[in-house]
């Protein structure tokens, strides 16, 4: 009898055994040794000021846990495609990043019109996608998003409490927005208007540009002869530096207000003195103006010396990953879809190295709904407000 | 009318940059019947060499420029001789596509060896500095890259329509076999052509970066705007060229100025569409024949 049970016990623990080992080998980019993430970025073209840093604090900080021996045993590895910023590009490399890679989660993925161009496809894989880097507004209201953790910043929720801040705090009573003509500068005018209905303010004049464009004499006249208070950037750094230069040019000193994403201190050596005074929107520390934020940076540019150029993008990019990293960790050993996505929603106004206060949970997709102003004062940035907090869309 | 004439001083100062590229352009089809889609490209690998010259080196500006030309102009030689020259009974399309290949080569190179940061060139001339006249501003880079535009493009016109090499030019673009029957040293030629096609790009490039900030992807507008402007201005015409340029600089600022902002980049193309329908040989060309 003894041996009959003995030989049960055992066929009962193989089976255990066989299948817990086939639940692993089934998990998509998961293996007892590695995690295979996959992100698509401008690596090459008008953006790749942003994707090539924002990549390279990635890898980076991946670099750095993996030669600490990884997470729970597993080493990281990062599969980074470039889409020169072009939506078309981005649908082909997230496509060959899930059916070809075999990825176990997309992380990033820069630009708002390239996020919105692959959604459908990742979520009706039921791809694990942490952190879009394009305008949170665009998950509000779309289903399917158990996959789905964003801790970006939304450009509706942005513009808005930009123009209502110079309403109230800095006399602006007519703004013109300058903006790029895709779904990241759409976002922002959008936010804009929005704000200005709120403050009951006028937006005077709304004058895009294309990624690729190169001269802006004749948006620097058309803003300065709507006779704005105050002009509010959505654009890259190269137009948002030119730009600005151009009107100082023609003689036209609005108060400036800008985007985040033109919060990289680059932008002092682009658009030089006529980037004194401008008041912009930020969402996690800024370097130069936070202990953690600074010593995270020195460690990465020690790793790859010039992410120092772009520093605000470099550590952007380790705070995009993050979450997934302490989602990862809570997981534990028994990595799953469903073991990470229960980890990731126990995120409670958790901080990283550089994100800050990310909240997730079953029914909260939306990380953080919260920023802070700040002024760029002698080429450096200086805190003007508390956090603002906007309400969770999703 | 101050505003008109504010758009027109905005669309010359980049009108003239336009036509610095388009002439390289059409000089290089004028001699060798190629187009080059690296044309761009070797003007910004250029400038980053300049960068690198006043930047790393810290070389005076006018040694920086002229080393940057100088092997700017070699590489666009060597490019011609190492690599287009052997393919040269591949098809007008092949040879394109080459040059498309080597555009991204260079581009490669850039962003491997300078980075995609955006830099700010050194120049002496500076763009806050401005002049006012009445209600007109102008900087004072504007005034200057337009006047050193304008002297490159005078010694251009001097050499080609005016010197034996520029005669030996037209003569090698109409007749290799009987040019080179005559005694003219067609391959000289041809690496002059190149050379100074390749060098008056990474000039536009020097004068085009104080303004436009210098990245891997600096000359992309630029060039689509000087072909547009050879179009215009006639494929195979030094002189179309730079009126093409001037005209499409002015004719963007003011289209953008007074009936649309959003399409000031498609306007190109469209008068591009519009020449080729109207007047295939641009404002200034001719129409080419081959005699038989």
């Amino acid at each position: 009898m003894k041996t009959v049970m003995r030989i049960v016990l055992a066929v009962a623990l193989v089976t255990a055994l066989a299948a817990a080992t086939m639940a692993q080998a089934q998990e998509r980019g998961v293996s007892a040794t590695e995690v295979i993430i996959g992100t698509s970025q401008p690596l090459s073209g008008g953006a790749a000021f942003w994707g090539v840093p924002v990549t390279g604090g990635m890898e980076a900080w991946i670099r750095l846990i993996n030669e600490q021996g990884g997470i729970h045993g597993r080493r990281l590895r990062l599969v980074a495609l470039d889409d020169s910023y072009l939506p078309p590009r981005a649908v082909v490399n997230v496509r060959e990043l899930v059916d070809r890679v075999g990825i176990f989660a997309l992380v990033g993925l820069l630009g708002s019109a390239n996020a919105f161009a692959v959604r459908d496809f990742v979520v009706e894989n039921q791809v694990l996608w942490i952190n879009p880097l394009a305008d949170a507004n665009m998950w509000a209201g779309f289903r399917g998003k158990r996959s789905l953790f964003v801790s970006y910043v939304s450009y509706v929720d942005e513009g808005r409490i930009l123009t209502e801040y110079a309403a109230k705090n800095m006399g602006v009573k007519t703004v013109a927005v300058f903006y790029q003509n895709d779904l990241f500068g759409q976002k922002g005018l959008l936010g804009v208007k929005r704000g200005a209905a709120a403050a009951k303010i006028k937006v005077v004049a709304a004058v895009p540009y294309e990624l690729t464009d190169r001269e802006f004499s004749a948006q620097a006249v058309k803003l300065r002869e709507s006779g704005a208070d105050a002009v509010v950037l959505y654009a890259n750094p190269t137009a948002g530096a030119l730009v600005v230069r151009g009107m100082r040019q023609i003689g036209y000193a609005p108060k400036l207000i800008s985007t985040s994403a033109l919060a990289d201190p680059a932008m002092f050596a682009l658009a030089g003195d006529a980037w004194n005074g401008v008041t912009l929107a930020a969402y996690f520390p800024l370097p130069g103006t936070d202990a953690r934020v600074d010593e995270t940076l020195a460690t990465i540019v020690r790793i790859n010396p010039a992410l120092a150029r772009q520093p605000f993008n470099a550590v952007g990019g380790i705070a995009f990953l993050e979450p997934f990293l302490e989602g990862l960790r809570r997981a534990g050993p028994n990595l799953t879809r469903a073991s990470f996505i229960t980890a990731m929603e126990t995120l409670r106004n958790w901080d990283g190295n550089v994100a800050r206060g990310i909240t997730f949970g079953p029914d909260r997709r939306q990380g953080i709904n919260k920023l802070y102003l700040v002024r760029s004062e002698n080429g450096r940035y200086v805190r003007l407000t508390p956090d603002i907090t906007y309400p969770v869309a999703f | 009318m101050a505003l008109l004439a504010q758009y027109v001083i905005g669309g010359l100062a980049a009108g003239g940059l336009y036509a610095l590229v388009a002439l390289g352009i059409v000089l290089l089809y004028r001699t060798s019947r190629i187009l080059n889609f690296a044309h761009g490209d070797l003007a910004t690998f250029g400038t980053f060499i300049a960068f690198s010259l006043l930047v790393t080196y810290h070389s005076p500006f006018a040694i920086a420029s002229a080393g940057a030309l100088l092997i700017t102009g070699v590489i666009g030689a060597a490019f011609y001789f190492l690599i287009l020259r052997p393919a040269r009974d591949a098809s007008l399309l092949g040879k394109i596509v080459i040059t498309l290949g080597f555009a991204l080569l260079l581009q490669g190179t850039s962003t491997l060896l300078w980075g995609t940061d955006t830099k700010v060139l050194p120049f002496p001339l500076s763009d806050v500095r401005v002049y006012r006249l009445g209600g007109l501003v102008v900087s004072q880079i504007s005034i200057g890259s337009f006047l050193i535009g304008l002297v490159l493009m005078g010694l251009v016109y001097v050499l080609v329509q005016r010197t034996k090499v520029g005669l030996a030019m037209r003569a090698v673009s109409q007749n290799l076999v009987a040019a080179q029957a005559l005694g003219i040293p067609a391959k000289s030629i041809f690496a002059l052509t190149w050379g100074l096609a390749s060098a008056l790009g990474a000039t536009a490039g020097i004068l085009l970066a104080p303004v436009a900030l210098l990245d891997p992807s600096m000359m992309l507008d630029p060039f689509l705007k000087g072909f547009s402007a050879a179009v215009l201005g006639g494929i195979d015409s030094p002189p179309g060229a730079v009126a093409g340029g001037l005209l499409l600089g002015v004719i963007e600022a003011v289209f953008a100025g007074y009936v649309s902002v959003r399409f000031k980049t498609t306007l190109a193309f469209l008068i591009i569409i519009a020449v080729l329908i109207v007047r295939p040989e641009g404002m200034l060309g001719r129409e080419y024949k081959r005699r038989v």
